[in-house]
């Protein structure tokens, strides 16, 4: 690669690191396999960045930390801690559908991670990408290749599971 | 604007992703119902939990370090690198033969798992868009599932210094390859055949594009496919498009 290339990769892509990370670290389950697939994306980023011609490089790059991230989990690389979300066991009682708000603003740090990882897979990238990287609809449809109202309709679904999962464990400690 | 309306249109209200004519209805809602003004309440309140406790992240200094390194590895004489916008993958008896090489490699090594797709999907409208930004030219993409060729998905590869699209289509147990990238040269008449360590690979220029089919697929079906390729891509070339 040319040092000029090089140099334009440093400046719109590299910017990006901390975005790429922060994906990678919400959807891997360990570190050590967030910080692996970070650089291996970016590295593939570079690689193919003769290839890009968008104006959006944080967008391009994030779909490649999502792809390298899905790769992973597919094959197996990675070693899964995360509990599949039980639907029986986190939600509420009939009646409680509906937290309260306060019981949500009681929720601690350890529970909100732990509720967010508890997320399949295809409803935490919605919610990383909207939550976290704060990005539009449009752009987190690129990114995860579904229709924007699918994007809708996973984030809705998701929030409903995160908030039943963190107002159940703020009664279970009251 | 009833009850079930603002429900439904929740989230997309605290995300800005509403008209605002619907941003009005829904404020306007939200000042006369008591019940969906404390649903409001609760979806914000969620929201400032997710802020708050699950941030935003710094990449760690060593991670930063070690990509910044094998980033300066990469950088070669500026002399060596091709001409963007030029696709002379194979102009001499040897290039030709290295491209045959690093084909067949990239389909063998795609068949072991580690990089079959990177777009899952048998819709032409879903793999043909994910190219964009990818690469320079859009490749083409065609439903033969009504042939019994599916379309599985698509993956970006690495040839000969480019990225190039390399789409992926089943025949029962088997995979196909199609490699194309913008042709440098006028059109050939039908396919050239390789085979190659068991691999059929089938080459062509078409007028826009330079194909390369690679699978394990009987040469008879094979041809077969290609011919369906070639009359898709002369369909798609008619200005009337049929």
């Amino acid at each position: 690669m040319a040092p000029s290339e090089l140099a334009r990769f440093e400046a719109l892509v590299l910017p990006h690191l901390d975005a790429a990370y922060t994906l990678a670290r919400y959807l891997m389950d360990n570190d050590d396999d967030a910080q692996d697939v970070a650089q291996e994306a970016l590295l593939r980023a570079l690689k193919y960045f003769d290839g890009f011609r968008g104006d959006d490089a944080r967008a391009w790059v994030l779909a490649i930390v999502r792809n390298a991230c899905h790769t992973w989990q597919r094959t197996g690389r990675s070693h899964p801690v995360a509990v599949e979300f039980n639907e029986e066991l986190h939600s509420g009682a009939v009646g409680d559908e509906h937290p309260e708000a306060a019981l949500l603003r009681a929720a601690d740090r350890e529970a909100v991670r732990g509720a967010v990882a508890a997320l399949p897979l295809e409803f935490r990238e919605v919610i990383i990408l909207r939550e976290v990287q704060g990005l539009s609809y449009k752009e987190i449809g690129e990114i995860a290749e579904i229709p924007v109202g699918t994007v809708m309709s996973r984030l809705s679904r998701a929030r409903r599971r995160l908030a039943r999962a963190l107002s159940s464990v703020a009664r279970e400690r009251s | 604007m009833n009850c079930a309306d603002f429900e439904a249109q929740l989230d997309a209200y605290i995300d800005n992703e509403l008209p605002p004519a619907v941003v009005d209805e829904m404020t306007e809602h939200l000042g006369a119902c008591a019940a969906c003004a404390r649903s409001h309440e609760r979806q914000l309140a969620l929201r400032r939990a997710l802020t708050q406790h699950a941030p935003a992240l710094q990449a760690p200094p060593g991670l930063r370090a070690s990509i910044r390194q094998a980033i300066r590895a990469q950088i070669r004489p500026a002399a060596t690198r091709r001409l963007p916008g030029t696709w002379k993958l194979a102009t001499t008896r040897a290039s030709a033969e290295a491209l045959t090489d690093a084909l067949l490699a990239s389909h063998v090594r795609s068949l072991l798992g580690s990089h079959l797709l990177d777009v899952a999907s048998s819709d032409q409208h879903t793999v043909k868009p994910w190219f964009n930004g990818k690469l320079d030219y859009s490749p083409s993409v065609y439903d033969l599932a009504g042939r019994g060729y599916p379309l599985l998905g698509g993956r970006l590869d690495y040839v000969a210094n480019h990225a190039v699209a390399a789409l992926v289509y089943g025949r029962r147990q088997h995979v196909i390859s199609v490699f194309l990238w913008p042709a440098e040269r006028g059109p050939t008449a039908g396919p050239a055949t390789v085979t190659r360590q068991g691999y059929h690979m089938l080459h062509w220029i078409a007028p826009d594009y330079a194909y390369w089919v690679v699978s394990d697929l009987g040469s008879t079906e094979l041809r077969e496919f290609t011919q369906l390729l070639q009359r898709a891509d002369s369909a798609a070339a008619r200005p009337d498009g049929r």
